[in-house]
């Protein structure tokens, strides 16, 4: 008696820890599920839009299931991050665009360059953006984004300002936004400021900026860091300029207290915002009445830069799931997909036919002229040790000669940290 | 109870370890569920994190051992010195406020107050909350467009100013934390016996002095035991930190543990994060034993 009770209760326990260990296993014959992974805000019309692609994906392919992961962008990156790590990330996901290489470099993506080859390139944007050092392709485009000048018309006009225009210098744009900076209650501090210069998002805000002035981030195949030179000297001093005293445009404190910084465009607290093309719904949600024109021209042109979203198959995924994953992937990109993607105004289309029908020019010539975001295997980490130091330039806190040298060194240890660790 | 009432048959074994083989197999069927948790989510993890410590690990690809890499680069590593920099700012500020706020607290929750459990019941609530709710409500506190902080000081961007962010998140942590070790204090101080405020009140002792030399040494034992539970709480800081500033503005509030954290799962180098891991485990440690030390010059258990 007491034996078997004692049997029972082993068995119990050890039933009780080793379910927890086998769960999800079980490959089921027949129709072919896949786990779809992407990232939108609760409650975003692009989750709803997505949801709906999807059950018409389901539709038009009756052997193939899909399964949703969403969640918002940082809880969805991390969480997929330690996915790939249990080996368990979704078979095919969207990925932001900068992060790509490094699921590509962690062993962690499908090569999708053989699949690619059926397609025809000359039908898509941001293919040429999305290869890495080497030629290869890991992530498909969902999705471009790439910043430019956008205006708020009202304002412009009610200080008798003339709209920004393509031929437009960093100077134009310095004595327009000077111009439309305003102390209405004469406490010495404008209310209103013509530009928003700092973003937390470089994006919009200092990488396309030293680009402009002629310098750069990183060039050899992104291997190699560059930010500190006198162009990007010049470029971070006419930052700090714009938002020192008498400037144009609010400093690093200010633009943090003053909301997200995306939100003060809508708000119309600036009268000018480097935007991605993204930023066009929050205004147009604001009922902003906006324009866009190119970015404003340096000694080295505009600077552009883009990041193209991106479809990623996971490693983990293989035979029918991959060729499943890969189906969705042609299927998003296809037009009717695309046309109502484009309808909510979160990215540039991919698919030009589409793109060309309904995104303005301005975003078109940029993704055009764009280069892309610097991004390598380590793109987190060499980035966010720049982001630091810059920062602490545009605060003030460090004069930027000092903090530029400090964050190339530290960024470039970063990159050949990677590089010592690979084998040879 | 069978052992007692027994006792003059079989006299007692020398321990309980040498009992009959049918109740060693018992004792282990009892304790398996929690040595198989041992096993498998603490012992073998600890393990594993030192074996990993001395490897290049992205989580991914095989693990290659590098011997003593990872911890050589730590020591030339700036930002992880600046982790604990922040890290030991934290606990410098967190710790005797936290301390003494609870103990205050406790005395004055001890006393016979209208409607004390209800006090008590208030000063307990962000303990059970979690660190998302908290940093909402921090937000109505320091947000600098509409904080009711902004009302008493002038208003400050508390959690991106990089002077100003290791106290805004020291102070949310005390307000959180400090119910708990209330609690601690009020169990203390309502194990010291009536009799020797009474006899202090005899001597002609005043309310400070019955304090100084009655209450503090009768809840020196509970004094440290919250000394040590919260500075292993601060080296070990993360949720807060992770949910509230991220380590911003700038890294002025990156803390030990979320660089850890980001170095493992955010850059894929848990080698390195693990070496990070150890590192901290010894000082940990190295601060408990330190603090037991010194608890023999001033904890008295009566």
């Amino acid at each position: 008696m007491r034996f078997r009770m004692l049997v029972f209760g082993l068995a119990t326990v050890l039933t009780v820890a080793s379910t927890a260990a086998c769960s999800g296993s079980g490959q089921e014959s027949g129709p072919v599920t896949i786990r779809l992974g992407f990232y939108a805000a609760a409650g975003d019309p692009a989750d709803k839009t997505m949801r709906e692609l999807i059950k018409e994906f389901q539709a038009a392919n009756p052997s193939i299931r899909v399964e949703l992961e969403v969640a918002p962008y940082m809880q969805f990156f991390q969480r997929v991050r330690t996915q790939i790590a249990g080996g368990k990330a979704p078979d095919v996901w969207l990925s932001d665009g900068v992060l790509v290489q490094e699921f590509a470099a962690r062993n962690a993506l499908t090569d999708l360059s053989e699949r690619i080859k059926g397609v025809n390139a000359a039908d898509f944007h941001g293919l040429d953006l999305a290869k890495d050092a080497k030629g290869r392709v890991f992530g498909f485009p969902q999705g471009a984004q790439t910043p430019v000048l956008f205006y708020n018309k009202k304002m412009f006009a009610e200080a008798k300002v003339e709209e920004p225009t393509a031929e437009w210098t960093y100077d134009d744009l310095a004595a327009a936004a000077k111009k439309l900076t305003k102390d209405a209650n004469g406490d010495g501090k404008p209310e209103l400021y013509g530009l928003r210069a700092y973003s937390p998002g470089f994006t919009e805000s200092w990488w396309p900026i030293i680009k402009a002035f002629g310098g750069d981030i990183v060039s050899d195949g992104n291997s190699k860091v560059i930010i500190n030179s006198p162009q990007s000297v010049a470029a971070l001093e006419w930052m700090r300029t714009a938002m020192g005293e008498g400037g144009f445009a609010p400093d690093v404190v200010n633009t943090h207290s003053m909301g997200s910084p995306h939100a003060m465009f809508a708000t119309g607290r600036v009268a000018m915002s480097y935007g991605i093309y993204a930023r066009s719904l929050t205004a147009k949600n604001a009922g902003v009445d906006y324009g866009v024109a190119p970015l404003p021209k340096g000694q080295a042109g505009r600077g552009n830069v883009a990041i193209v979203n991106s479809w990623v198959i996971s490693k983990t995924a293989q035979g029918a799931k991959a060729d499943a994953a890969w189906k969705w992937i042609t299927y998003f990109s296809g037009e009717g997909p695309q046309k109502r993607w484009a309808k909510l105004g979160e990215a540039i289309p991919i698919n030009k036919r589409v793109a060309a029908a309904e995104t303005p020019g301005v975003f078109l010539d940029a993704l055009a002229d764009a280069d892309d975001l610097g991004t390598n295997a380590v793109w987190s980490e060499y980035t966010e040790a720049l982001t630091k130091r810059v920062n602490e330039a545009l605060s003030g806190t460090t004069p930027v000669a000092d903090a530029l040298a400090t964050g190339q060194n530290e960024a470039q240890q970063a990159i050949d940290r990677f590089i010592a660790s690979q084998p040879k | 109870m069978t052992a007692v009432l027994t006792a003059d048959k079989a006299p007692p074994r020398p321990t309980a370890w040498r009992g009959r083989a049918d109740e060693r197999v018992w004792a282990l069927a009892f304790a398996s569920p929690y040595l198989l948790h041992l096993v498998a989510l603490t012992a073998w993890p600890v393990l594993a994190s030192l074996y990993f410590s001395m490897t290049e690990y992205d989580l991914v690809t095989p693990p290659r051992f590098v011997g003593f890499d990872n911890f050589a680069r730590l020591f030339t590593d700036r930002i992880f010195w600046q982790t604990l920099g922040n890290t030991t700012y934290f606990a410098v500020l967190f710790v005797p406020a936290q301390t003494i706020l609870a103990l205050l607290l406790a005395v004055a929750l001890n006393q016979k107050l209208r409607a004390v459990a209800l006090i008590r019941a208030a000063y307990f609530v962000p303990v059970v909350s979690s660190w998302v709710v908290i940093a909402y409500v921090a937000d109505a506190v320091f947000n600098p467009q509409f904080g009711i902080a902004n009302q008493i000081f002038p208003a400050q961007d508390w959690l991106q100013d990089s002077a100003l962010v290791i106290p805004t998140l020291a102070a949310v942590g005390v307000w959180k934390g400090v119910g708990y070790m209330m609690v601690l204090f009020l169990a203390g101080l309502q194990n010291i016996p009536q009799e020797r405020y009474e006899a202090a009140r005899i001597d002609g002792a005043s309310a400070w002095q019955s304090f100084r030399y009655v209450t503090m040494p009768g809840i020196s034992g509970t004094t440290f035991l919250v000394l040590v539970l919260t500075s292993i709480t601060t080296l070990q800081a993360f949720e807060q930190i992770f949910v509230m500033t991220n380590g911003g503005p700038n890294g002025a509030s990156e803390l030990t543990v979320l660089y850890l954290y980001r170095q493992g799962f955010q850059f894929f180098q848990m080698g390195y994060a693990s070496a990070i891991a150890w590192v901290l485990f010894v000082l940990v440690l190295g601060l408990t034993l330190v603090q037991f030390r010194l608890q023999r010059r001033w904890v008295h258990y009566a």
